[in-house]
């Protein structure tokens, strides 16, 4: 009964594969509609990472209340794989909170004149990937697997949490930034049709390669555990 | 309720007699303060501009010194256990030793104010107001410093692994009360500044209630 249990985590499903190949899929389409996009007019070509660093930065975001609900589910349930998916979550999130750092640095260069400003959306995701690192440290840093895993929990909870605290902070201490596309507070949406579509064709496929590569990583976790306890 | 009391002086009066760390503590500080007074120049101008930020600094390294203490001579002596082992919720644990942080870095703080006041020239005509920050910058530091303290407290490598996972999340603490701080250093009216009280008070509110909750599920184990 456990075997065949763990054996069903275990395998990578055709929903796994249908996500990182569709999102993979989308992601090159955005990625051609971006190019054919039209040129900003005060910023020229360089405004179409844009369709990279959107998407990357919302990743990023969702990643903390994906790690924030997976963390509480596996305190609530004690349930491992709960604890890996939070795992899985967060490494993934990384990737992409480096991504949009990265990005964002690059786009910051020739619209602001400098690599890094103390902008509050900036700074709170250079935060967020700090906390997150250390997320991943203290899970190398113990090896009891129950132990870790609530470890693991309180960092997330407690780290989740932090991001409105410490964009608030930032944001009073110092702002200056584009206007958010999506106005998540009004709905009101900032940003020309022309540039909006590929905007949100990105977004979509961004999303489904997130969730597409939690799942792998969640597979691989699943899988590492099984080995472990064989 | 009085557990809690019971607790945190318990701690007070070891960490009073045994000495070694609360006064260690102090005079690192004390010489930190002195060699970044030296590095900022004599210039009382350019140290006042930056006595703010150096208080709330050292306080944050202070705090990640004094943290490991809550919970290190538990371990050291093996009444983690006991401690565990009384009937009732657990959450009272961390209210104790929370108050044992507080108090501490409450006194280190006051040190600090005074030598920030001495070698900085901080300017110190409203102190009541001093105070206030310190009481809700402290309270919400030791809040995050306690829970993580009890979380690592068996782990090898605890030292290099606290402040790692502190400092990124109290960096809303620190900035509100730098900010807080400078303006009352710079003659800003207090109304001007209270948003900055209100934030750390939402961050403690939010931080001391969430930690109180998820501290139980830590230290099972």
């Amino acid at each position: 009964m456990q075997l065949a249990r763990s054996n069903q985590i275990n395998r990578l499903d055709g929903l796994t594969l249908g996500l990182l190949g569709l999102g993979g899929v989308g992601a090159v389409v955005g990625f051609i509609l971006a190019m054919g996009s039209p040129p900003d007019q005060s910023q020229g070509f360089v405004a179409r990472i844009f369709h990279m660093h959107v998407p990357t930065a919302w990743m990023a975001y969702l990643a903390s209340f994906g790690a924030l609900g997976y963390s509480v589910a596996y305190l609530v349930r004690r349930k491992a794989h709960h604890d890996r998916v939070a795992a899985a979550v967060v490494e993934v999130g990384l990737i992409f909170m480096a991504l949009a750092l990265i990005t964002g640095m690059l786009w910051a260069r020739p619209t602001w004149g400098v690599y890094w400003d103390w902008e509050p959306r900036l700074t709170t995701t250079a935060i967020l990937f700090a906390i997150y690192v250390g997320y991943v440290v203290v899970r190398g840093a113990i090896e009891d697997p129950e132990l870790r895993a609530k470890a693991a929990a309180g960092v997330a909870i407690l780290g989740s949490i932090n991001v409105p605290i410490s964009y608030m902070s930032v944001k009073w201490w110092r702002s200056l930034h584009q206007t958010q596309s999506i106005d998540l507070t009004t709905g009101k949406i900032n940003v020309d049709a022309a540039i909006l579509i590929p905007m949100l064709v990105n977004l979509a496929a961004f999303t489904l390669l997130f969730i597409g590569l939690v799942r792998l990583r969640a597979i691989i976790a699943a899988r590492e555990a099984a080995r472990e306890e064989a | 309720m009085q557990r809690i009391f019971w607790l945190a002086w318990r701690d007070l009066v070891l960490e009073f007699r045994g000495r070694t760390g609360l006064l260690s503590a102090v005079f690192f500080l004390a010489v930190m303060l002195f060699i970044l007074a030296m590095a900022f120049g004599p210039n009382p101008q350019d140290l006042r501009k930056a006595a703010p930020g150096v208080l709330w600094v050292a306080l944050a390294f202070a705090g990640s010194l004094l943290a490991g203490r809550a919970f290190g001579l538990e371990v050291e002596d093996g009444t983690l256990d006991d401690l565990l082992l009384t009937p009732g919720s657990r959450e009272w644990i961390y209210f104790g030793k929370l108050l044992f942080q507080f108090a501490l870095m409450l006194l280190v703080g006051v040190v600090l104010l005074s030598l920030a006041a001495g070698l900085f020239y901080l300017p110190l005509q409203h102190w009541g107001w001093y105070l206030v920050v310190l009481l809700l910058g402290s309270l919400g530091y030791a809040a995050i410093s306690t829970f993580y303290a009890g979380m690592l407290a068996r782990l090898r490598g605890r030292e290099v692994l606290l402040p790692l996972l502190l400092f990124p999340l109290v960096i809303p603490v620190v900035l509100a009360a730098v900010r807080f701080t400078q303006g009352l250093a710079e003659g800003v009216p207090v109304a001007e500044l209270l948003d900055w009280l209100r934030l750390l008070l939402v961050f403690d509110v939010i931080y001391v209630t969430v930690c109180a909750m998820v501290f139980p599920y830590m230290l099972e184990g």
